[in-house]
């Protein structure tokens, strides 16, 4: 086999051991190569500045599970210290996953490590069954769960004193793994609310045409959008230490194409004048 | 009756919904308006359905699984294990509903979920990465014009999407977001569009009768 052929099928357990080098390098000594902020990112980070922390509340609709890794993780992580930071309440529920309580009760047990007050700086409302119905019957009467997940009445938490329908929250944010479809559909156009997501990187596409719209009025997309947004903090935390592992990793995966195609075309070249000579 | 009481039962549902978007007024006769109707009656009814949902899939899950057991079919150590956690979650759950004042218990009720599913989960989730970057190198190749362009924007939007492509060239991150706006969002509102005006007709013919897969019946 040529050069040329050996470049167009390098063996996978190579590639393998090669981006686990790349992406893990830039872990252990990071470089700070500086990021770029997205505007649907910065329309996140505006809306939170804007908001009243002796009044506003924010509704978190934590739809994503571990399945979708860190990639889904990091960035309700920067959201909440936000919040936290400038005091601003918030109430989560979740309606895709019923892993959405268990994630988080994980940010709420550091915030509460910090300090911060469950039911009355924050609250989990835990899962609600129904998906699309679930949300918009939730939208009209925020009170139709009756329970959070620690078994206090919702009605009596004092984070949720005055709010009896989803248009009593300042803000609302849907983190999931997927597009936002049904929020827009069942609250966002219906209700007139002021609402933005946060997903996977792949699926962040999809949502460009919300975002452009006007329907969805910020977009996270992954452990880049959470980089840009802790910086944007001054808050630089697990999203931004990933960025340049992602940077590398990527680098990686265009070499080799590149690669791949020279030897495609040298290869091809060589086939064409063997066959024009004959 | 075995066919009309659902299909009856499908279509005044389905017309109610539809009416609910489109009307406001009063319901000559009962003094009630069509959303009010969908919205106090049948959307609650959604989320029982599905919460109903819920407790027969678990029920389902231990019959298949404890038949799975006891004719000791392969990998019936799964089924157990499977089993057993279930029966663990579900009855520690209880515990901690019956006795809310133990902490102890509600935060240790967490540690499955933390230490073993979740890492175990976003391991998975990150093996992607290895195999997403063999099959790139693999099929990227710039064999004809539609291969090339699409070759071309993968490049692009990596090396957009990443700092390190705007510290390479100011204008990668320009070019990427004019391709995700322009170009993808284009594409995007026309799948939409596509997917909205065929789920409409897909709703319009359950609705009628002339689909009746979800009945069990089969097509028309």
């Amino acid at each position: 086999m040529s050069l040329m052929e050996r470049l167009q099928n390098v063996d996978s357990r190579i590639i393998y051991v090669l981006l686990l080098i790349a992406l893990s390098l830039p872990l252990l000594r990071p470089i700070g190569i500086p990021l770029q902020t997205d505007p649907m990112v910065r329309a996140v980070y505006d809306i939170i500045e804007g908001l009243d922390p002796e009044k506003d509340r924010v509704l978190l609709s934590m739809d994503y599970s571990p399945g979708a890794g860190l990639d889904a993780e990091v960035s309700p992580v920067a959201v909440v210290e936000h919040l936290a930071e400038r005091g601003i309440k918030w109430v989560a529920i979740s309606f895709g996953t019923t892993d959405g309580p268990m994630m988080t009760n994980r940010i709420i047990a550091d915030l509460e490590a910090r300090g911060y007050e469950y039911g009355k700086d924050f609250a989990n409302l835990g899962y609600m069954a129904g998906e699309e119905n679930a949300v918009r019957l939730f939208a009209l009467d925020c009170l139709s769960v009756p329970t959070d997940v620690r078994g206090n009445r919702t009605d009596q938490l004092p984070v949720m004193q005055g709010i009896k329908t989803i248009k009593d929250f300042a803000f609302v944010m849907q983190f999931s793994m997927g597009t936002p479809e049904m929020w827009i559909r069942q609250v966002v156009d219906p209700m007139g609310i002021k609402f933005a997501t946060g997903t996977v990187t792949v699926s962040v596409p999809s949502i460009v045409p919300y975002f452009n719209s006007g329907q969805v009025k910020g977009v996270m997309g992954g452990v880049s959008s959470a980089a840009q947004y802790e910086l944007l903090c001054n808050k630089p935390g697990r999203g931004a230490a990933l960025m340049d592992a992602q940077s590398m990793g990527h680098l990686l995966i265009i070499l080799f194409i590149v690669l791949g195609n020279i030897g495609y075309f040298m290869v091809k070249d060589k086939k064409d004048n063997l066959a024009a000579g004959q | 009756m075995r066919k009309e009481v659902p299909l009856l039962i499908t279509f005044v549902v389905a017309l109610i919904v539809m009416l609910s978007q489109v009307t406001t007024g009063n319901i000559p006769g009962l003094g009630v308006a069509m959303p009010d109707l969908f919205e106090r009656y049948i959307s609650p009814w959604m989320t029982v359905v599905s919460a109903f949902s819920l407790c027969l899939a678990s029920v389902n899950l231990i019959v298949v699984h404890s038949r799975n057991i006891s004719r000791k079919q392969s990998e019936w150590i799964y089924s157990l294990i499977l089993l057993g956690t279930l029966v663990i979650y579900g009855a520690w759950c209880t515990y901690i509903q019956i006795n809310p004042d133990n902490t102890a218990a509600a935060s240790n009720y967490s540690l499955i979920y933390n230490y073993i599913l979740s890492p175990l989960m976003t391991g998975q989730w990150a093996c992607l990465a290895f195999y997403v970057a063999s099959a790139s190198y693999r099929a990227f190749r710039a064999r004809n014009l539609e291969a090339t362009v699409l070759l071309a924007s993968a490049i692009l939007v990596m090396l957009g999407a990443t700092p390190v492509g705007g510290v390479i060239w100011s204008k990668f991150p320009v070019i990427q977001r004019w391709l995700i706006d322009i170009p993808n969002m284009t594409g995007q509102r026309a799948l939409l569009i596509g997917a909205a005006v065929g789920s409409f007709v897909a709703c319009l013919r359950t609705m009628l009768g002339i689909e009746r897969g979800h009945l069990g019946i089969g097509g028309s």
